[in-house]
């Protein structure tokens, strides 16, 4: 895969747990264009060891001389978060992939709902820079926990005005979906992005109300989780590759030197799927992209999030 | 037609049937389509508002008001043509919000007048709910000279604008509500194939 080579230009400590990087090429030309809601994935060299984490870029598609993410630092992960924070400065070098969006607006809705939760509020800073453009309405509620952890806040406030909704935990406000979902006027498109929760609770009661589908939007990276080791077997590469309990199976086999693709790592886009061509035991789906179905069906699976606990698992790569 | 070929633009009709999360029912229907809205009244009511426009067809005998009457005595407008009630619509859907359905029976032409309708209110096609009835005479649009001939139901038809001999497809376009149809004797005038009614 093709990677841009990035430098950082600045760093941002934006609240207690979240620093705003802004990133800039190394050869000082300008990056790709992009559209509202895209993420990037950045390669971390830990220890000899590639982290790839997705990170939503937040900046205005119109401005293409940096790009900008925001890392919230996750303590209980496997060290990425606190790699961005503790050891990439000013001027470190880093390599990207470019730009893709599995969260783009719907250019022809009336009405767009954006509704975010802490950390989740990046993908809405470039789709809010995309909806101002457009001259499109909407809506902005952003949840966090207290006053100092709303990242953005005040400069969302000032671009948004009256649009801007806050709702913080410690003054007991909260988002009222179903005051909110029910009142909303035809071809309104809702969009939420946060933990997961949040974003099971909005899905939930758009789909109560009666929203179609393709009116509800979300975007939920997850982290690969930590499990037990296991053996993969890898059929057309016709090598054995261990998982460790903090590598996921993507990692192990990007370790292993085979080349897989990838988009998202992070359970949403699919593109990593592998065919699964035999399994003895159980395979743990992750992933928010197979259907119920298909989890069941034991044919596929993600190895970005995925894990299984099985004494033989072979996979078409 | 070919055997196991299906062309991806040709519209589903799926029939009525209740979407039950919702929070309001919005229905359309027109001549003969009020059977389909009465054998839905039938299955089972909703337990949310409906709202019921129903238009009288020109031509077409068959007349509902009264069985629709005595399944649904709430909000329910009956307009003499589609025109009226069109303007209707039109009036009512900036006031409905998202979690009201859409269902429309009525011909071809009346389900995508409808679907133009709440198209421009932000409500995809794929989301109303359609059932064909009375005919499945198709809206044919002319490639050549871009005339929508109405209730063609034959495999070739005279298009209105240019008199050409059109072979209707089952190309269908859902911006302009109507089949394809293509000059069917434009490399030897004057031969056609069989002219067959097969969209009664």
């Amino acid at each position: 895969m093709s990677m841009l080579d990035v430098k950082v230009a600045s760093v941002e400590q934006v609240t207690p747990l979240i620093k705003h990087f802004t990133l800039i090429k190394e050869d000082g030309s300008d990056f790709p264009a992009f559209s509202g809601g895209s993420h990037i994935v950045v390669s971390l060299n830990i220890g000899g060891r590639v982290h790839r984490n997705p990170y939503s870029l937040m900046g205005a598609p119109s401005e293409p001389g940096a790009y900008h993410i925001s890392v919230r630092k996750q303590e209980q992960s496997r060290g990425g978060s606190v790699f961005m924070h503790e050891v990439v400065d000013v001027g470190t070098t880093l390599q990207i992939t470019y730009p893709v969006n599995l969260f783009s607006l719907a250019k022809l809705g009336r009405k767009h709902i954006l509704i975010a939760g802490g950390i989740g509020i990046t993908p809405f800073m470039s789709q809010i820079a995309d909806l101002k453009r457009m001259g499109a309405s909407y809506e902005l509620h952003y949840a966090f926990r207290s006053p100092e952890h709303g990242a953005f806040a005040d400069q969302l406030s000032a671009e948004c005005g009256h649009q801007f909704h806050a709702y913080t935990d410690s003054n007991g406000t909260r988002i009222d979906l179903v005051a909110l979902l029910s009142t909303q006027p035809l071809g309104t498109h809702v969009y939420v992005c946060g933990p997961s929760t949040m974003v099971a609770a909005t899905l939930d009661t758009a789909r109560h109300l009666g929203w179609p589908e393709n009116h509800i939007h979300s975007e939920q990276f997850l982290a690969p989780p930590v499990g037990a080791p296991f053996t993969i077997e890898l059929a057309r590469s016709k090598i054995k590759v261990q998982v460790p309990a903090e590598m996921s199976m993507l990692e192990a086999i990007e370790a292993a030197g085979v080349d897989a693709d990838f988009l998202c790592r992070g359970g949403a886009c699919g593109r990593c799927e592998l065919q699964v061509l035999e399994s003895e035991g159980e395979l743990l789906h992750h992933d928010h992209f197979l259907t119920d179905a298909e989890k069941a069906s034991c044919k596929k699976i993600m190895p970005c999030v995925s894990r299984a606990r099985c004494d033989r698992l072979v996979l078409d790569i | 037609m070919e055997v196991g070929y299906k062309i991806r633009s040709q519209p589903e009709y799926k029939g009525l049937s209740w979407q039950t999360r919702a929070t309001a029912h919005l229905i359309l229907a027109q001549g003969s389509g009020a059977k389909a809205v009465i054998n839905m009244l039938h299955q089972q009511h909703s337990d949310q508002p409906i709202t019921l426009l129903y238009s009288h067809k020109l031509g077409e005998e068959i007349n509902c008001d009264l069985e629709l009457k005595a399944l649904l005595h709430l909000d329910q407008h009956v307009f003499d043509d589609e025109k009226m009630m069109f303007k209707a619509l039109k009036l009512l859907l900036p006031f409905q919000y998202m979690g009201t359905r859409v269902y429309v029976a009525g011909s071809q032409e009346f389900i995508w007048a409808v679907a133009d309708i709440v198209k421009a209110f932000g409500i995809d096609d794929a989301d109303v709910i359609k059932e064909l009835s009375g005919t499945t005479a198709r809206s044919v649009y002319c490639v050549h000279c871009k005339a929508i001939t109405y209730r063609a139901t034959t495999n070739v038809t005279e298009c209105i604008g240019c008199q050409r001999m059109l072979f209707v497809r089952d190309h269908f376009s859902r911006n302009l509500g109507a089949y394809m149809g293509l000059m069917v004797d434009a490399e030897d005038p004057g031969e056609l194939p069989e002219i067959e009614e097969i969209y009664p």
